[in-house]
């Protein structure tokens, strides 16, 4: 079964055509990774399957069931943290609890668990200003965990992280994920992660007018090995060939990638 | 401290300048003898009944302003038909000096305390108004989303993003409402009245009394003061969150499903930094 099934999905802004006829099935328990040149769409796609933005035209399928606006089954975690910063950090993961009409102190114990769970118990009574920028990932994250979504979106989560807090997280985030058997689809520029997290790669061309062109198969079980991996020689083998296709895709469109 | 160093050095200086005979002590009375009419005031019990209805007069209107001009910013911000009918009004009343207006008051709602609770709340609901109106409208897109996408509804919106966001311009309006609510009351006691410190201070100014005038405009000075102190006091305790320092990107790997004991001690050590860093 299918947790999400996209049919011919186009989206525009006013006379700019940003999405058209994108068609993709992430089946239900398994990591898609959604890549693609800056700029072609891919953040539209993933705030349209929020429903954050109407598509104009199209099918939306979610679970089999066509959706409209934000579901409760979605969570996305976004390329910017927005944790409210008036609310100390168990408050913001509680949240999500709270609009679900769980009571204020059953949500915060849950929210503290939760905390636990990222590996920030003790830092519940903390207010976002005073977290460091990791520290705030795994804060969204078990802010969005914490509603137990049946798919979960990630915009380029790690993106403005250094690389060594960054690849604590992805780990750190991959085993999460794994153990709540959520389906997720991360949109990223990034290959390698792309590679390193997912059970499957999805390449976008270049905009405007975006569309779904390559699939990937990556055959590396779970529980994987994020820093043994990148010497795996069919890692290397497939980040060659998505970077062959994503660079023909590129110069399709007349633009120049980096070597 | 060093505010209160430049008052003393400038008392001082008043004070030596009125002795020597510098300026004329007609004028500009020494400070000393200023506080003595000031204290005799306080002391023999004429000034409380005046001071009571000034504070009555500014603290009505700025509560009816502040209550009226939320009340309004927050449905012009979120109910965008509103927002043509109230914008053309308010950008007119905000443009016009509103102290104007004060005679009209005066023959509608007589000379006493009514007519002044009006002018300070017309001033102070303007200002009130476009504070939260502007700050309703600049309010962080992604924590909007961010709401919306963990399953809040509109009032959830509302309770959890657009009042908190607004507070922050509401409160530094605040102050500047605190002023505005005195002007409205004592140019009214200018106006008409028979009560009040304006009508005080009318009757110092109409008697060429140089030092009960300085005496009374200290008094207002002083009282608008306290309470502007009091909001901003107010301010420091709403935003604490903005307060602690942020900490430094942890350099251990906190393991998913619990830390282990090493990392907990490192994080010990994180939240000490931090305590000392906000103290």
């Amino acid at each position: 079964m299918n947790a999400l099934e996209i049919r011919d999905l186009a989206v525009r802004f006013g006379s700019r055509q940003v999405l058209h006829r994108v068609s993709l099935d992430v089946p239900a328990g398994r990591f898609v990774s959604l890549v693609g040149p800056s700029g072609c769409g891919k953040t539209t796609l993933l705030r349209t399957i929020a429903g954050l933005v109407r598509p104009s035209a199209g099918a939306l399928r979610l679970l089999g069931r066509s959706v409209e606006g934000c579901s409760r089954e979605v969570g996305i975690l976004f390329q910017e943290d927005a944790l409210l910063p008036w609310r100390t950090a168990r408050e913001n993961v509680a949240l999500g609890l709270r609009f679900r009409g769980v009571s204020p102190a059953d949500a915060l114990r849950e929210a503290d668990a939760w905390l636990e769970r990222v590996g920030l118990g003790g830092f519940g009574a903390y207010f976002p200003h005073a977290l460091s920028g990791g520290m705030k990932k795994r804060v969204a994250l078990a802010q969005v965990l914490a509603t137990r979504p049946r798919l979960l979106l990630m915009d380029e989560p790690f993106a403005s992280l250094d690389a060594i807090v960054r690849s604590l997280l992805e780990a750190d985030f991959l085993s999460l994920v794994r153990e709540t058997g959520v389906t997720v689809l991360l949109v990223t520029h990034d290959l390698e992660e792309a590679l390193l997290l997912s059970e499957r790669v999805v390449l976008m061309s270049a905009g405007p007018a975006a569309r779904i062109t390559h699939l990937y198969a990556v055959p590396f079980p779970y529980p994987r090995d994020l820093i043994g991996l990148r010497a795996d020689p069919t890692f290397g083998h497939l980040l060659q060939q998505i970077w062959a296709d994503l660079q023909r895709e590129v110069a399709r469109m007349g633009w120049e990638v980096p070597a | 401290m060093r505010r209160a160093g430049a008052l003393i050095v400038l008392l001082v200086v008043w004070e030596a300048a009125a002795r020597l005979g510098w300026v004329s002590s007609l004028l500009m009375p020494p400070p000393i003898r200023v506080a003595a009419v000031l204290l005799e005031l306080m002391g023999s019990g004429r000034l409380w009944p005046h001071l009571v209805v000034t504070m009555l007069e500014a603290g009505g209107g700025l509560v009816l302003g502040v209550g009226v001009g939320v009340v309004l910013g927050l449905a012009a911000a979120l109910v965008p038909p509103l927002a043509e009918l109230l914008q053309p009004a308010m950008t007119l009343l905000n443009a016009v000096p509103r102290v104007i207006l004060a005679p009209l008051l005066v023959i509608w709602l007589g000379i006493g305390l009514a007519s002044k609770v009006a002018l300070s709340f017309l001033l102070v609901a303007v200002t009130v108004f476009f504070a939260v109106y502007s700050g309703i409208r600049e309010v962080d897109p992604r924590l909007v989303d961010r709401v919306r996408t963990l399953g809040g509804s509109g009032l959830h919106l509302l309770r959890e993003v657009y009042l908190p966001s607004v507070t922050a311009w509401l409160l530094s309006s605040l102050k500047v409402a605190v002023g505005f609510a005195f002007t409205g009351a004592v140019v009214g006691e200018f106006v008409a009245s028979s009560r009040g410190l304006g009508y005080l201070l009318s009757f110092a100014q109409s008697t060429y009394n140089a030092a009960l005038t300085i005496a009374l405009i200290s008094l207002v000075v002083a009282v608008t003061f306290s309470i502007f102190a009091a909001f901003e006091r107010l301010e420091r305790w709403v935003f604490r969150w903005r307060r602690e320092q942020p900490f430094a990107e942890p350099l251990h790997a906190p393991s998913a499903g619990g830390a282990s004991a090493g990392s907990a001690a490192i994080e010990e050590e994180a939240v000490q930094t931090s305590r000392s860093a906000a103290n």
